[in-house]
Formats: structure tokens, C-alpha cells, sequence
């Protein structure tokens, strides 16, 4: 029998050696957008150095990433929620990004305090509510969801949703254990209907008339505005946006970043700093922006005309890591507030 | 009809195919043993608090789930089965043919359809919330029913007209014939299709997630991607492995003790021409699957490509078209040996050892796609890992033989059952009369089981290709660098909320494995599997 194993496991030695050591760098990719293909082109172009990507679920690589251990192939790690950089970080899987250029390129209250990852995009979890039902001085803040004055008209998505538990976690850091269990079990008293769908589907529902108001990412409203449909435009020109928690003494609005994470043993590691410090330049943060619906992390690129329009907004500046910190606390706050 | 006089497995008195069977045997299962041994070894907190707080709830609605699917199913699989089956009448191999081929549309892009047709930007504009566990139910179901048709199509033919026969002279109407006498005659047959529509509504994700519909696999996932608990989904997975398998074995235990062999197909059904009244209500009971589960879908998607004409790239799809079709294609012919072989070893030798392999290998169909790609991973490295000096990974052919070494994992079972029920259907006399006539195991599949099974074999091929380029789970994580498939790709459009121009690489998938059911179904008719 062990023969066996060692003729199987002769087997797939043979085959890696005939891997060969170029010009690359590669990527364990949560993202998965068109105009991430449009970056890396553009990088290999400018650099001759070829872009590798497997793309998945961030749980799922960071998975992989931990089985492969020292003799993983990916040098960089990309996940669209500071959360899961966070777990990454927790499980020992990322060096430290110490390069200068990197980090004077992208603004301060993005990064990581410890270093580990690098942001380029960033979007934030806001507001949208229906212009003949809703008016706008009934808005302030996510707290005031909870107000009476909402029952049946608020829609949000499911709290297996990521973008639901990062708000949740930064709600859950910045008011803690008491006042987010009855902020939680008021806001699921005043849904219109269970959470379902993505968060497209609730702005259809507050066109369809279903409910006055939900809570949605940014870049997802870019989308439906943008939509080749008909239909979706209108469906998105019946609600405006709304970012929440601006007023002066107040924290600003939830944010989440898109970001990088350097792998422990990363075999390409010159190429990979090549690569991060391009996409956080100007000209690469230019190319994100004006190919999708993301805020930029670099402070010297404005967003697209679109973003623009809503309007500039204050961020809360809680310090990301807390959203991966907090991650379990804020579902056992979905799980017993009944939020599905 | 599985015969267990068999003689005890002597590991020392083995023959060396013996041996090989239970290399390959041992190869393909020990990722799953692999799993249930950790799971023993995991903390057990997340596991206590998921079975306190949630997972009630999550078993109710996935009964629920799997209630309303397997309802519908068996009436849009079982009643145009007997409608086809005994009546002539204008259109009937088409309307025959295009019964199966829902099985083409992956559930997901099923599902991702209807709630966009549904919607209140779908071209009806609905106000009404469709995004309900009933609704999800159905649409379920269109996709599902034709495992439950193609059992039944192939069941009631067999039965042959004697049972009819005696029936109507009982003076039965043709519907208590079929609940009286047709229906628990394909009991067994039924069950097996019922079995692996049961398995595909637990390994739902993507569809019950978007419906915010809780199901067990959601708790799976919720502890992994969630509580960031992978040792919690890995136990999780054991129990669901060992429900299946408990249900699996209570019910061949229950219906071996049951199990009665009907008198085959003695003459020719004959078709009857139905009167005018009832052809009516025949043609309505046949469209409706094809419209619903086929039709509407099938529109969907091809219109949304014309839409998008300007934005699709032909190169890419055609690569992505060849990643799909040649990783599908090396795993299912991979599939279809290793099942032959298996089955055929019982078959011939009757042993306990070749019964107790077929059962296990496939076991790992009841597990969800991505915890059986986690548990290869887990079990490839820990073999990386015995040798510190040279690494396996990195390189592309390595990752795309582990690809493939999940799917077999997962998909054995799917190529098995034609097989299987094949082979079962002749009787042990074939070999022991060839055996007399001094053939070898070999010259006997060779010159009589290979010919007289041919078309089962070619069932399975098609149907584990077909479940293989719609496969997604295991492709996402297990996958080399650069390497996307149709299925994938699909996925990262309609996840990120644009379907539409996610249609154009649904849209091959189903086209390809239409013109195989098509293909598949033309070469059945020439057989005589429906002997109609």
C-alpha cells in the first residue's frame, strides 16, 4: 500500500518540476471584475511581468492558502472586505507591506495599523430611499433604523451576506454588546419582508413599492444606474442616495475597502511590491475608478462622475481590522435578534 | 438485484486486480475518511451553538425545501412519463426529447432567471415578492424533474403491456392503472431518481442563498465563511454524510426485503391514440414542463445575449468553452471506467468486497461540492507535506489533476446509477454460460456485457459531463491559475448582479449539453430501452 502512495506521490513530483521560475506574480483573487483584467494587462504591459489569478471565495482561499502552507505558489491575497485580511492576518498567513512608496500612495484611515495589507478600492454600505415616499429630513443615521417610524418599510439583504456582517461588526465595535442586540432586534421589527436577494433587488423592491428604504453598497447602485436595462435605470432613479451618520459630532458612514495581502512566503515577493504600487497609483487607481463604482484609496484620484454626484460623504474612521475582530459577535447579534 | 452469497474478502488470497480495485478504491475515498476522522479531532463550541440556536430552523426549511421539490418533480417527472409512454399522438419524440433537456440548465442560472423574470424590472413587472422557499421550491423542481422523468420513461416501457393488460381486464382506468399497479411496480426506479433530486436540493447554495432561504448547507457555510469555523463545517458535513447514508441504507435494506422482480417486458407496449378530449388535456400536461422548465428559461438567456451582442468577447468564450469541455471530458470518461469497473468486478464475482466498495464510493455525492474540494485539499496537502523538500504545487497540470481527482470523488455515484441498473437487469446466466465456454472475466465484458450494456454506458458518460460543466464549487477553489470554465465565469457575472451578461456563457453550457441529451436520446431511441 505505501508503494502505492509513493508512486502516486513520485507521480505528481514529476510533474512540478517541470514548473519553471519566470516572470510572474500570483494572485489569490476574492475580486473578480472585468476591470481587474484590464489592471494586470496593463501591468504586464508596463512591466513585462505576467499576472497570475485564481479567482474564489475568500474563506475558501484562505483555506488553501493555509493547507499549502511554506509551499503555497500565491504571493498576494485580494478580498473585498478588511474582515477577511483580518481572519488572513489571524491565521498567520501574511508578511508586512513595508514599502514607502505603497503606503504614502493610499490614504491614511485606510490602512492597516499593523501593516499587513495594502487597500485600493474602497465603497460604503449606505442608504437609499424611495423619492415620492420617503423624505430626506426623515434620515440621519443607521441607529435611527431602528426608530418605530420604519416598521415595514425597511429592506436589507440576508446576514449570510458579507457586506451585512461587516456593517454589523462595525456597528457592534462602536456601540457595543447591549445597545446592538436591541439596535438589531428593533431594525428586524420594522423589515418589510425577510431578507432575501442581493442588493440590487432592493432597490427593485422599494420601485416595486415593497418598502420606503434599504440599506445598499455603493458600488452596486453605480451598477444598476448604469444598467443597459431600462427598466433598472428607472428602478434606480426612483430612490437617492443617502450616507448616513454625517452630522458633526457623529462617527460618518460604514466603509469597507478592497485590498491586498502579501503571502507569508511569497516566491515572487519583488513582484509583487511592482504590482501594488502600481495599482495604487494614480494611473491605476484612475483605471479602477473609471471602470467600476469604487471609491479610490489613493486621495489624489476622485471617483467617477456618477459617485460624484452623490455627493462627498465623512467616513467612520473605526479602525478596519475591528470587522473581522467583531465578525463573530455580529452574527451571534443576527442569530439572536432572528435577523435570517 | 444485488446478490450477497459472496465469499469473504481474503486480502492475502487476492487476485492482483483485487488488489488494484482496492488501490483505486482506497485513493478515491480516503479524502472523504479523511474528512470524518478530523472532524472527530475539531472543537465542538461553534457545533453546540449552531444546534442551540439555528439548526432547527435550518432542518425545517430544508425538509420543506426538499418537500416541495421532490412534489413537484414527481408530478411534472411521473404523469408526462405515462402520457408518453402509452399514447401516439402528433409531436410526441419531440415533446419526448425536450422533457429531458431542462437537465442542461444548471439550477442556479435556473433559479437566477426566474427571479429576474419575476421581478419588478422582469418584463412583466411584477409587483408582487416572488423571492419565497414555495417559489424556490418549483423552480427547483423545472430543473430537476428529468431525473425523475428519464426513471419513469424508462421504467413504464419495461414494464411491458402484460401488466396493462391484466389490468384493464380488471377494469381499471388508466389512472388507477397507474397508481395501482404501474407506480409501485417502478417504485425502486423512482426512488433512484427521487434520490438525486434529494441530493441536489441539500447541495444547493447559490440559488437558496439569494432566496434568503436557510437550509443546512447555509449552516455549513455560515460556520465556515461566517464564524470563521472550518472545523464546525467539517463536522457538519460528517453528520449530513452519515444522514444520507443512513437513509440510503435503511431504504435498499427496506426494499431488498421488498423487492419483487416483475416479468419483463413479455410483448411490446402497444401506443394507444387517445381521443380528442383527452388529447387536449395531454398536450397540456406535456407543455407545461417544456414551456416552464425549458422554454422560458432557454428565451431568457439567448435574449439577454442579443441584448449584449457588442460586449462578448469570442475568444474567451471560446477558451473557456474548450477549459469546460475537455477538464469535464477527462473526468467523466475517468468516471465511466473506475464505475464499470467497480460494478462489473461485483457483478462477475459476486463478492461482498466489490458490494461494500460501490456503496461507499459514492458517498461522497452527499456531501456539498466545496467541502469535498476542502477535504481534498486538506488531504493532498497533508501528503505534500511528508516530503519537506519538493513541493507538488504551483504548478498548473498538478492542480488540474486534483480538479479532476475531486470530481471523480463527487460524481461517482451520478456515473454508477445507469450503470448499475444496467447490469442488474441481466441475468447471472450470461456468465456462468460463458464462463463454461472458458472465457475470461475480461472476454466476457468484452464480448457479452459491453455490447448488450453499450447504451447505459453512454448514459453515464453524458450525464456526469453534463453535471461536470455545470459543476462550480469544486472548480472555484480547486482550479489552477488563469483557468476559468463556462460555469465560472457565469457565476462571477450573475454574483456581482449582472446576469445579463452572464447569459452568453449559461447559454453555451446549456446549448452543448442539449446537443448531448439530443444525442443521447436518439441513440436510446435505436436501442431498446424504451421499446416504443
Amino acid at each position: 500500500m505505501k508503494n502505492y502512495i509513493i508512486l502516486l506521490f513520485s507521480f505528481l513530483i514529476i510533474f512540478s518540476c517541470q514548473e519553471n521560475k519566470s516572470n510572474e506574480v500570483n494572485i489569490y483573487s476574492k475580486r473578480h471584475y472585468q476591470v481587474d483584467i484590464k489592471q494586470y494587462e496593463n501591468f504586464e504591459k508596463l512591466t513585462g511581468i505576467k499576472v497570475n489569478v485564481i479567482k474564489a471565495g475568500d474563506d475558501e482561499l484562505l483555506e488553501r492558502l493555509k493547507n499549502e502552507g511554506k509551499n503555497s505558489p500565491a504571493d498576494l491575497f485580494v478580498t473585498v472586505d478588511a474582515g477577511k485580511l483580518q481572519k488572513g492576518v489571524e491565521m498567520g498567513l501574511f508578511q508586512k507591506i513595508t514599502s514607502d512608496l505603497i503606503n504614502s500612495n493610499v490614504s491614511d484611515d485606510l490602512k492597516d495599523v499593523n501593516g499587513y495589507w495594502i487597500p485600493i478600492t474602497y465603497r460604503a454600505r449606505l442608504l437609499v430611499y424611495s423619492n415620492e415616499r420617503v423624505n430626506i429630513s426623515e434620515l440621519s443615521t443607521y441607529e435611527d433604523l431602528a426608530n418605530e417610524k420604519w416598521k415595514g418599510r425597511l429592506l436589507v439583504r440576508s446576514s449570510s451576506n458579507a457586506y451585512n456582517q461587516a456593517l454589523m461588526s462595525s456597528l457592534y465595535a462602536n456601540l457595543g454588546e447591549n445597545a446592538i442586540n436591541n439596535w438589531s432586534t428593533a431594525v428586524v421589527s420594522n423589515f418589510a419582508r425577510d431578507p432575501k436577494g442581493n442588493d440590487r433587488d432592493q432597490v427593485k423592491a422599494i420601485a416595486a413599492g415593497q418598502g420606503d428604504i434599504a440599506i445598499v453598497n455603493s458600488y452596486y447602485i453605480g451598477l444598476l444606474l448604469s444598467s443597459e436595462k431600462q427598466s433598472e435605470v428607472e428602478a434606480g432613479k426612483s430612490v437617492s442616495v443617502f450616507f448616513p451618520n454625517q452630522g458633526d459630532d457623529q462617527r460618518g458612514t460604514h466603509i469597507n475597502i478592497s485590498g491586498f495581502a502579501m503571502t507569508k512566503n511569497a516566491p515572487n515577493k519583488e513582484n509583487a511590491m511592482k504590482l501594488l504600487e502600481y495599482l495604487t497609483s494614480v494611473e491605476a487607481q484612475n483605471t479602477y475608478v473609471n471602470n467600476s463604482y469604487e471609491y479610490p484609496a489613493n486621495p489624489m484620484v476622485m471617483p467617477s462622475k456618477l459617485v460624484q454626484s452623490w455627493g462627498s460623504f465623512k467616513r467612520d474612521t473605526l479602525d478596519l481590522n475591528a470587522l473581522g475582530i467583531y465578525r463573530e459577535d455580529a452574527i451571534k447579534v443576527f442569530d439572536k435578534t432572528g435577523w435570517k | 438485484m444485488i446478490k450477497q452469497d459472496g465469499s469473504k474478502f481474503d486480502l492475502k488470497r487476492t487476485r492482483f486486480l483485487d488488489k488494484v480495485a482496492l488501490l483505486l478504491f482506497a485513493i478515491i475515498f480516503f479524502p472523504i475518511l479523511f474528512l470524518l476522522v478530523i472532524s472527530l479531532f475539531q472543537k465542538t463550541e461553534s457545533l453546540k451553538y449552531l444546534f442551540e440556536n439555528l439548526l432547527l430552523d435550518y432542518t425545517i426549511n430544508t425538509i420543506y425545501l426538499i418537500g416541495i421539490t421532490s412534489f413537484f418533480s414527481l408530478i411534472l417527472g411521473i404523469i408526462p412519463a405515462w402520457y408518453i409512454s402509452n399514447y401516439k399522438f402528433t409531436g410526441r419524440r419531440l415533446i419526448d426529447l425536450i422533457l429531458y433537456l431542462p437537465l442542461a440548465i444548471p439550477t442556479y442560472i435556473m433559479a437566477y432567471s426566474y427571479s429576474e423574470i419575476l421581478s419588478f424590472t422582469g418584463p412583466f413587472n411584477f409587483t408582487y415578492d416572488f423571492l419565497k422557499i414555495e417559489v424556490l421550491g418549483i423552480i427547483l423542481a423545472f430543473s430537476l424533474y428529468p431525473y425523475i422523468y428519464s426513471v419513469s420513461r424508462i421504467s413504464f416501457s419495461l414494464l411491458g403491456s402484460r401488466y396493462y393488460d391484466i389490468s384493464k381486464n380488471l377494469g381499471l382506468s388508466g389512472i388507477q392503472t397507474l397508481f395501482r399497479v404501474v407506480l409501485p411496480l417502478s417504485k425502486p426506479a423512482i426512488f433512484s431518481g427521487l434520490f438525486l433530486v434529494i441530493m441536489e436540493v441539500l447541495n444547493e447554495y447559490g440559488a437558496v442563498k439569494y432566496f434568503g432561504v436557510n437550509t443546512y448547507t447555509i449552516g455549513i457555510f455560515r460556520s465556515w465563511n461566517s464564524m470563521n469555523d472550518t472545523g464546525a463545517a467539517i463536522q457538519l458535513s460528517s453528520i449530513l454524510l452519515f444522514i444520507v447514508a443512513f437513509l440510503f441504507f435503511t431504504e435498499k435494506y427496506f426494499n431488498q426485503k421488498k423487492r419483487f422482480s416483475f416479468l419483463k417486458n413479455s410483448k411490446l407496449l402497444s401506443l394507444y391514440r387517445p381521443e380528442k378530449s383527452r388529447l387536449f388535456l395531454i398536450y397540456l400536461i406535456c407543455l407545461v414542463p417544456i414551456f416552464l422548465a425549458f422554454i422560458v428559461p432557454v428565451f431568457f438567456n439567448f435574449s439577454n445575449i442579443f441584448s449584449n451582442l457588442d460586449s462578448i468577447d469570442f475568444e474567451r468564450l471560446f477558451n473557456l468553452t474548450l477549459n469546460s469541455f475537455s477538464v469535464s471530458l477527462i473526468a467523466s470518461v475517468f468516471i465511466l471506467l473506475f464505475s464499470t469497473f467497480f460494478l462489473y468486478n461485483e457483478k462477475i464475482s459476486k463478492s461482498k468486497f466489490y458490494y461494500y466498495i460501490n456503496q461507499f464510493i459514492s458517498l461522497g455525492y452527499s456531501i456539498p461540492g466545496a467541502v469535498v474540494a476542502l477535504a481534498v485539499i486538506m488531504f493532498i496537502t497533508s501528503l505534500d507535506k511528508l516530503n519537506d523538500e519538493i513541493s507538488i504545487f504551483g504548478n498548473f497540470y498538478v492542480y488540474l489533476l486534483i480538479l479532476v481527482y475531486a470530481y471523480i470523488i463527487r460524481f461517482m455515484a451520478v456515473g454508477k446509477s445507469p450503470i448499475k441498473s444496467s447490469l442488474e437487469k441481466h441475468p447471472d446466466s450470461y456468465d456462468s454460460s460463458a464462463k463454461n465456454l472458458g472465457l475470461s472475466n475480461f472476454q466476457i465484458f468484452k464480448k457479452i456485457y459491453f455490447p448488450i450494456n453499450k447504451y447505459s454506458f453512454f448514459t453515464a458518460l453524458t450525464l456526469v459531463f453534463i453535471d461536470l460543466m455545470k459543476e462550480l464549487p469544486i472548480t472555484l477553489i480547486l482550479r489552477p491559475f488563469n483557468f476559468d470554465t463556462l460555469a465560472t465565469q457565469t457565476y462571477e457575472f450573475a454574483v456581482e448582479e449582472m446576469i445579463p451578461l452572464s447569459s452568453i456563457y449559461s447559454s453555451v453550457i446549456i446549448l452543448i449539453c442539449c446537443i448531448l441529451l439530443t444525442t443521447l436520446k436518439i441513440f436510446l431511441d435505436k436501442s431498446d430501452v424504451f421499446r416504443s
